[in-house]
């Protein structure tokens, strides 16, 4: 019997769904899924991919860090958790080449490496364009990789020979990028890459030799964290597990902005699908009240009836959802496809669960939405057949508000993990949809006053809207609400995109020189003012150790806590404070009155945290024999990220004129000119040069495709949010048919009728608009204070847009729906809406 | 076949209660044809729906084929409705979305009837539309809408057919020709007719009729003579 009601199910799903009523369902339904698998798969293989791009950083997914040697018994650890591997060693060492001798950053590398990104080699030296080629493997043994850098240094060449320790190599290949070449300054000296199975012979490394080992891990995420799991307890405090969000600040920011972008655009798309659902489920069901009465005239129960709509529902959702999906598919692919052609990004595919959440989405707003309008059906007495006036007892408003609200709270909870971000999103939903439904019925009022004094058109158009004065306040609020959600997304991701560029501008400076002594200060400023180009100040640097605070000296202890106690700092004196740079303790120089008439020093926040450094200490530092004592006069955060020069501690004016200071400054050098860079090694041996612009351009890279990802989410949920209007439109549509039929019946022309039409949806639209931009504004000072930590200030271009795109759009849509009224004979219009 | 005692139906409204149906009693025999007759407001459609078993009365027994429905809820008297009960209405009630053909199989397939398509083609067939099997009721005239309706009653063999004003919204050429057709049908399958109707020329085709006035049953006569007078044979035209 059940499989004989399941197939008439279908059979009434087939004829319904001629009738035309479910096909507005099932587009809404289905557009809903795909918008939503289409954001849920894209995003999951856009977040995937960007992450291990971005691991790329790291050249592995996972690396675990240290001065000490990787313990032998952990090696078969990845295996076991089915992940790759590979190591390196990185040291500095003299390398000697003939009569040239240089201090290199040696980097021994075992195979494998790198796990992830590519290790890009020419056989030229400064290498550009399709000179550049990804290696192929690493160095072969005795062989090494060298920095473009070190062929002027040292006058060596591809086949030369060059020493490390007591090890002679063949230069093989000059290495132009590594993908894990770290940031700021941790890289000092050209790179000398070189096959870790060498690294014996060369005899450098000794007990106490200054060694960071690192293991590379790579796999799926899954194994991955079991791995972690397994790690994290026998890590101790001489391991450091690097992930991409603990070492590449800047990338991770961008995604993280880009994930929570993503978020916001998945929860709209969602909320926009519901409010379409919701509203032609109500369409669908009022229009189902006849047939059920009749179905229960001819003999069928409740249950019955419940039952041939619960499959039909379930049937429509489990195809629409299907065909959602498809589409959802196919519209990543095409994203994907157009990202990949535009930034060649390999996207890897998406996991399972992304489209389990488009099928769970489907149907969860199916259940919330689209079941509750119709769950009283079944009870509609089948007298009706008789007595059509009977009233039907449908569920109340404020349950089935209930029910919707719950499905959107848990939706939204869903989608962004976090109950504080969905309970502000809700509760600013809330409110919002309040006051406007207030403020919908003072414009819709003032409007009455506007039509009596208005010619034909308008005064038709704006006493239809008072007629139907509760209809139109809803829809104005569906309306407000789709356009709002809209203007959100739109200005998140303006000034999302608008944020990231500023991050990083144009011709930030892409290379550091350091150790300029105060006799080449004068000549390099010169030499690179020649060629056009402006380097930023020139910064002095003395090198100094720090020994002692408050007069009682570091002990061993204390050196093995702060890598900063262990080596040389760079010392530097500023009469500003930089741009970059925010005070959390202290004073400025401007305001500071020494205690201790000793000169004051400025302290990094991270830094006096791990050592120990308050305001008033009195700190005392070494440099080359001679003592400088200085008191703290301020605590500093610092932007390390900001590609200028920093320092850990920043002296007053005048407190380091009597050390020899070597200066330090940054310079923007376009591709094209990167010769400069080989004259001046080769001009002045002694300066250290430092290139940033890779570090810069990878995040740019990274900051393009977040950004592009985010403007096709825009565009898919816009097509939401034109779902929306359509659904609102057409629930309106019959009892306007009817309306405008009689009134070409009654000898209206088209074009009066098509002319009021345009002006009560623009009316319409134009009240809507102005809501949404008060919406709008509310909903983004929340989110900008708790989501994205942005400046709060006002949007003044929705509240131009706003309306006149309101008006326009619902204009459009509405004559697009109802063209059918003035084309159509108005006896055909008439007759079909008795049926 | 219908037997009532002491009915009274009353609703309550914002004045108190209203008496709609007040303490009526009758029976109808098998194969019968009984017309309601009254004014507007009378309680015609009332006391067919209690009938029918659509609606209960608020005080007083209804059987039906020999079940008492009106102690029934309303999942016991759907039962007996798919069981004995056929309607037609004065606004066809065809499903827009449904063919002529589908209208008629819905309630056979409703009832998991074999052969439904069959069945239906058959008596669309002798309802005159057999070259009308797959337009929609918009593309059919009302009298045709409500052949469809018929057909789709009787299809399901009912043994009491429940008309409410059957020619309410059909020209009086139409109306008659859709009279002939219903009554040839009922009386080639036996069927008891209950017919709700104001148009006295209708009732006085019926073998007996029954008058409601404000809720009282006032008479209750047969018509024998009329009855006979039924013509036998209905000519299938579709001039409307």
């Amino acid at each position: 019997m059940k499989s004989l009601r399941f197939l008439l199910s279908w059979h009434l799903l087939l004829r319904n769904w001629r009738s035309g009523e479910l096909k507005i369902l099932a587009t809404a339904l289905a557009l809903a899924v795909a918008i939503v698998s289409a954001i849920a798969i894209f995003s999951d293989r856009l977040d995937q991919s960007i992450s291990r791009q971005s691991n790329t950083y790291l050249a592995a997914d996972r690396v675990v860090s240290s001065r000490f040697l990787i313990p032998t018994q952990w090696s078969s650890k990845p295996l076991e958790f089915s992940l790759q591997q590979s190591h390196t060693t990185e040291f500095s060492s003299m390398v000697f080449a003939g009569d040239e001798m240089q201090l290199a950053a040696v980097k021994a590398v075992a195979d494998h490496y790198p796990l992830r990104g590519n290790l890009m080699v020419s056989q030229i030296a400064f290498a550009v364009g399709d000179e550049i080629t990804p290696a192929r493997g690493i160095p072969k043994e005795g062989e090494v990789w060298i920095d473009s850098r070190l062929i002027p240094l040292m006058n060596v060449g591809l086949g030369d020979i060059l020493t490390v320790g007591n090890k002679d190599f063949i230069v093989s290949n000059i290495v132009i990028s590594e993908p894990d070449a770290g940031a700021g300054f941790a890289v000092f000296g050209p790179r000398v890459l070189m096959n870790a199975i060498d690294l014996d012979a060369t005899g450098v490394i000794q007990t106490g030799s200054r060694v960071t080992y690192k293991w590379l891990l790579a796999g799926d995420e899954k194994n991955l964290a079991q791995f972690e799991q397994w790690l994290t307890p026998n890590l101790g405090d001489h391991y450091q597990y690097v992930t991409i969000k603990n070492s590449q600040q800047n990338i991770s920011l961008a995604l993280e902005r880009g994930t929570q972008f993503l978020m916001l655009a998945a929860i709209i798309g969602v909320l926009l699908a519901s409010v379409a659902i919701s509203i032609t489920a109500q369409q669908f069901s009022n229009r189902h009240i006849d047939q059920v009465a009749l179905l229960k005239s001819l003999g069928a129960s409740a249950f019955l009836v419940r039952q041939l709509y619960f499959f039909q529902i379930i049937m429509l959702g489990v195809l629409a959802s299907l065909v959602g999906i498809s589409i959802g598919e196919i519209l990543q692919r095409i994203i994907a496809v157009s990202l990949s052609s535009l930034f060649s990004i390999e996207l890897v595919g998406a996991s399972f669960s992304a489209y389990g959440v488009g099928l769970m989405t489907g149907l969860l707003c199916l259940v919330c939405f689209a079941l509750p309008p119709l769950w009283h059906l079944p009870k509609v007495s089948p007298l009706k057949v008789l007595r059509r006036e009977l009233a039907v007892d449908s569920i109340g408003v404020w349950l089935k508000g209930s029910i919707g609200l719950g499905a959107i709270v848990l939706l939204v909870w869903i989608y962004s993990g976090d109950s504080f971000i969905t309970l502000t999103i809700v509760a600013s939903l809330i409110v919002i949809v309040l006051i406007s439904a207030l403020l919908a019925f003072t414009l819709l009022h003032s409007s009455k006053r506007i039509g009596s004094q208005a010619g034909s058109y308008w005064r038709l158009a704006l006493s239809n809207l008072q007629r139907y004065r509760t209809q139109n306040i809803t829809q104005i609020l569906v309306f407000a609400c789709a356009l709002m959600l809209l203007m959100v997304l739109y200005s998140v991701r303006t000034s999302l995109i608008k944020e990231w560029q500023l991050q990083i501008p144009e011709n930030a400076p892409n290379h550091f020189l350091l150790n300029i002594s105060p006799s080449e200060k004068v000549s390099v400023q010169a030499l690179i003012t020649r060629q056009n180009l402006t380097p930023s100040p020139f910064y002095p640097m003395v090198l100094g150790r720090l020994t002692a605070k408050n007069n009682i000296d570091f002990t061993k202890l204390d050196q093995q806590k702060s890598n900063a106690l262990r080596r040389e700092l760079n010392l530097s004196w500023s009469e500003n404070l930089a741009a970059n740079n925010i005070l959390t303790e202290g004073v400025w120089w401007n305001q500071w009155q020494s205690s201790t008439g000793l000169p004051g020093v400025s302290v990094e926040a991270e830094e006096a945290a791990e050592i120990g450094l308050a305001i008033g200490d009195v700190i005392s530092f070494s440099l080359g024999g001679l003592v400088l004592q200085a008191e703290i006069a301020s605590i500093r955060s610092v932007d390390w990220n900001s590609m200028t020069p920093n320092f850990y501690f920043l002296f007053s004016p005048g407190a380091l004129d009597e050390y020899s200071a070597n200066f330090l400054t940054s310079v923007f050098i376009p591709n094209q000119q990167r010769a400069l860079i080989a004259t001046l090694l080769k001009e002045y041996p002694t300066i250290t040069v430092i290139e940033v612009g890779k570090i810069i351009q990878r995040i740019k890279v990274i900051i393009d495709q977040v950004s592009k990802g985010i403007e096709l989410m825009l565009w898919l949920v816009l097509l939401g949010g034109v779902l929306v209007l359509i659904a609102a439109v057409n629930a309106s549509m019959n009892a306007r048919m009817k309306e405008t039929g009689l009134l070409r019946a009654l000898g209206s022309g088209k074009k009066l009728i098509l002319r009021s039409l345009s002006m009560e949806f623009a009316t319409l639209g134009f009240i809507a608009g102005i809501i949404a931009v008060f919406g709008a504004e509310t909903l983004l000072l929340g989110l900008q204070y708790l989501i994205f930590d942005g400046q709060i200030k006002p949007h003044f271009e929705l509240w131009i847009i706003g309306p006149f795109v309101g008006a326009t759009l619902i204009a459009s849509i509405g004559l697009l729906c109802c063209r059918k009224v003035v084309s159509i004979p108005p006896s055909i219009v008439l007759r079909e809406l008795d049926m | 076949m219908i037997k009532v005692s002491n009915l009274s139906k009353s609703v309550g409204t914002a004045e108190g209660a209203l008496t709609i149906l007040d303490n009526i009693s009758l029976s109808v025999e098998s194969g019968e044809s009984l017309a309601v007759v009254g004014a507007s407001g009378s309680g015609k459609s009332t006391l067919l729906g209690i009938l029918a078993g659509l609606d209960s009365p608020s005080t007083g027994d209804v059987a039906l084929a020999d079940h008492i429905i009106s102690t029934m809820d309303e999942e016991g008297r759907a039962a007996i409705r798919a069981q004995h009960v056929g309607f037609v209405f004065q606004s066809f009630q065809l499903l827009p979305g449904l063919n002529a053909l589908e209208n008629v199989m819905l309630p056979l397939e409703l009832h998991g009837v074999q052969g439904a398509q069959q069945k239906a083609q058959n008596y669309l067939e002798r309802v005159g539309l057999a070259h009308r099997l797959t337009h929609y009721p918009k593309q059919l005239s009302g009298g045709e809408q409500q052949r469809v309706a018929i057909a789709r009653a009787f299809a399901n063999t009912p043994s009491v057919l429940f008309a409410d004003e059957p020619t309410g919204n059909l020209d009086a050429v139409t109306g008659s020709t859709i009279i002939d057709l219903l009554f040839e049908l009922n009386k080639a399958q036996g069927t008891t007719l209950i017919l709700v109707t104001h148009e006295q020329r209708l009732a006085d085709r019926c073998r007996r009729q029954i008058t409601l006035e404000a809720g009282l049953l006032i008479s209750d006569s047969a018509n024998d003579s009329r009855t006979t007078a039924v013509s036998a044979s209905v000519e299938l035209s579709s001039s409307y």
